[in-house]
């Protein structure tokens, strides 16, 4: 006789004599433990579905008390019947995600292969900025990401930028081939956990944000959503491009430093020098112009690489690392 | 005893307590090996060596606990390490209240995470450190010490004290005559007692009158009739076992698994950059370098055989954690500090009844202090100028450890 066990996304057979740490950890999903006996509680967990047997766990180890609130010691207990099991519940909701319509209300060709979309929706979708939306590739099923330039509050017109890529089904195949305005495009959204922390958390503490090509987009979002929580917070965010011709939104941007004298913009190339811009990484750049980020939040979108050298140079400026954020999804510009 | 078909173990005459204390792996892997349980000269006792005669020892109906001659030496009776019966069922019910789950969660961060704090604030724009006495070490001690209500005495000499009955403790060589072979090595153990005893009677006078929340007067008062608290003879047997090993452990237990985690950079950046995996990196540096190696010890209450060697009732068997940690039957390459190995139990914190008590407040220390120490310096690196060098037989972790950051 055997239960699943559900832990952590993961599903694990536990025989009906099987200790649900002894299941779990020959299946080689780690749980914290130490005593295995029940005497030191390390191993204590939730019950969020389903029923245990706490066999021989010790009351003083596992109170009467928290066996009604469904806690249980890993070490000790056997599954009566399939259970889900989890630590602490996160206590944090997320936008519902949701299937759109958009029709297209603007296509513009912004920067070298580069173009901003912007998508209307009958009704508003909420979201933070940073998140990202999927599209549907029109007759090939293929489903695409793009992180979202906007704000939260604009919510009824996406904008998306997009990287042409030679021969891609989703830009060749389609956004830079017969997408116009007045199409309309199928959409999922929004994704992901690229977004600052809910207002009430945000310290208004020191941001540096690097973007790569196109990367750039949420950034924009979450930049714009930072300074109007605390408009005088410091704010450096770098564009690293090839290129002058792979710049957008220089006066945009260039706005947004007007309005708020601690934001500051640093378009930086790799491989066309050109004296009006810095050269070389941007990821360099930060480490040249921050002498310690102690106390500082980081945001990466980009490519790979690109966000691996800014992960450490964050790192070496001594950010610290539970305050850096990364774009988890490859851009589709990226490869 | 049944050694005719057994291996030649005559190399263990040789076997000397400076070479246990410098690397003891190379005699262990041998006893795993050739002579799972098997008497060892210069310590004069049966020693188990492997994680299944460990555990079957540590758990057996047939032993109870009986603490190692120089430990004794040192700590006198009854600690609670080497007690039994209803003597340990009182002990173990003085110092649990304190360590358990529920309660060390009530406060383990607000605790520990100030004083990991401070510690880095003095030296964390430096670019260097040495992490073992500038941070693992007063860490520990000063976090035990509040608990213990020791607040006003300096981290240095808590420090001092551990290290000193750390030394006493382990002074396990015997002659031929099963003799103490140093008996000079006492000497700083006894000092440190004398001392102890001169800062922490006041102490005792004053809870006796006026309990506070600290645990050692809850000792003195805690299940005690009204009027009346536990005698101090009593109970400063377990003061010393705090005062060596609970305040000598976590910090290195911390230290080795900073070692380790810079023996693989790549997953010291994976731990730097998810602070989750700590306690996992913390479980696999104690299994890697247990830091209680061999310092606890079983007696037998009647004829038994384990591991196919007949003892006698009242035979003493040391069970050496570190080595059962190393137990190729158990682990691959064991002497490689992985974080991704499967994650197996391990025997760091003992097993049966006499299973450390500390196990819940001693993980939680080690591992707010990592999380503190990866928030302030994430560019961390070893100081490869310097050394590392472990040392320790019956307490085991590395002596220092130099590193260098970008300021």
């Amino acid at each position: 006789m055997a239960f699943a066990v559900s832990v952590g996304g993961r599903r694990v057979e536990c025989a009906a004599d099987q200790t649900l740490l002894d299941a779990c950890l020959r299946a080689g999903v780690w749980m914290p433990n130490s005593c295995n006996q029940g005497t030191c509680g390390t191993c204590k967990l939730t019950v969020l579905s389903g029923e245990v047997d706490h066999g021989a766990s010790p009351l003083d180890t596992l109170t009467e008390e928290e066996r009604g609130a469904g806690l249980a010691l890993a070490c000790q207990a056997r599954p009566v019947a399939d259970v889900t099991v989890g630590g602490a519940p996160e206590g944090r909701t997320t936008h519902p995600l949701r299937d759109l319509t958009a029709t297209v209300l603007e296509v513009s060709d912004i920067a070298r292969d580069t173009r901003r979309v912007l998508l209307g929706l009958a009704e508003p979708l909420a979201f933070e900025a940073g998140q990202y939306v999927e599209l549907v590739v029109p007759g090939s099923g293929a489903r695409r990401q793009y992180s979202l330039a906007n704000t939260a509050d604009e919510d009824k017109v996406l904008e998306l930028h997009v990287r042409r890529v030679p021969g891609g089904v989703a830009t060749d195949g389609w956004l830079f081939a017969g997408l116009a305005a007045g199409d309309t495009v199928d959409a999922t959204g929004p994704f992901g956990d690229f977004h600052l922390p809910p207002e009430a958390e945000d310290d208004g503490g020191p941001m540096a944000l690097i973007g790569g090509g196109t990367g750039l987009a949420p950034l924009e979002g979450i930049a714009r959503t930072a300074l109007r929580r605390h408009p005088d917070r410091q704010v450096l965010l770098y564009h690293g491009v090839r290129g002058a011709a792979d710049l957008y939104d220089l006066d945009r941007l260039g706005e947004l430093g007007e309005e708020h004298p601690n934001f500051e913009f640093v378009p930086v190339l790799s491989d066309e020098p050109d004296p009006a811009y810095r050269g070389g990484f941007p990821t360099d750049a930060f480490v040249e112009d921050v002498g310690s980020a102690r106390g500082w939040s980081g945001w990466l979108c980009g490519p790979p690489p690109m966000v691996e050298a800014g992960v450490k140079a964050f790192k070496r400026r001594r950010m610290a690392p539970r305050h850096i954020h990364r774009e988890k999804f490859t851009p589709a510009d990226a490869m | 005893m049944t050694t005719t078909e057994r291996p030649d173990l005559a190399w263990l005459n040789d076997v000397t307590m400076t070479e246990l204390e410098r690397n003891p792996y190379r005699a262990y892997e041998r006893l795993r090996a050739e002579a799972p349980l098997a008497y060892v000269p210069v310590l004069g006792s049966y020693v188990a060596s492997t994680a299944e005669v460990c555990r079957e020892v540590a758990t057996s109906p047939d032993f109870e606990a009986v603490i190692t001659p120089a430990g004794g030496r040192t700590f006198g009776h009854p600690a609670i390490i080497g007690v039994n019966g209803d003597i340990h069922a009182d002990l173990r019910s003085m110092v649990e209240p304190a360590l358990q789950p529920v309660e060390v969660d009530r406060w383990i961060d607000d605790l520990v995470r100030p004083i990991a704090r401070r510690y880095l604030e003095r030296f964390e724009n430096d670019g260097q450190a040495e992490l073992v006495a500038q941070y693992c070490e007063p860490v520990s001690v000063r976090s035990l010490g509040d608990l213990l209500g020791l607040q006003d005495v300096e981290s240095d000499k808590l420090r001092e004290w551990f290290a000193k009955l750390s030394r006493s403790f382990t002074n396990a060589a015997v002659d031929e005559n099963g003799e103490f072979a140093n008996p000079e090595g006492f000497a700083e153990g006894d000092q440190a007692k004398a001392e102890i005893r001169a800062i922490v009677d006041p102490l005792i006078d004053r809870w006796i009158e006026h309990p506070d929340d600290s645990a050692i007067s809850h000792w003195l008062h805690d299940g005690m009739p009204p009027g009346q608290t536990r005698d101090r003879e009593y109970i400063y047997p377990t003061i010393y076992v705090y005062l060596l090993g609970a305040m000598q452990e976590p910090g290195h237990g911390m230290a080795s698994t900073l070692v380790g985690l810079f023996s693989r950079p790549e997953q010291l950046e994976e731990v730097v950059d998810d602070p989750a995996l700590i306690p996992r990196a913390i479980s696999e540096g104690l299994r890697w370098t247990s830091p209680i190696w061999s310092a606890t010890a079983r007696i037998s209450t009647k004829p038994v055989t384990i591991a196919g060697v007949d003892l006698p009732e009242g035979t003493p068997v040391m069970l050496s954690y570190g080595s059962a940690n190393h137990d190729t039957g158990q682990y691959e390459a064991p002497s490689t500090y992985d974080l991704h190995r499967p994650p197996l139990p391990h025997l760091a914190f003992g097993a049966g009844n006499h299973a450390c008590a500390g196990i819940y407040f001693a993980n939680h220390v080690m591992r707010i202090a990592l999380e503190e120490l990866f928030e302030a310096i994430p560019n961390l690196e070893r100081d490869t100028r310097e050394g590392v060098e472990f040392w320790g037989w019956g307490f085991r972790g590395p002596t220092s450890l130099h590193v260098t950051w970008e300021v």
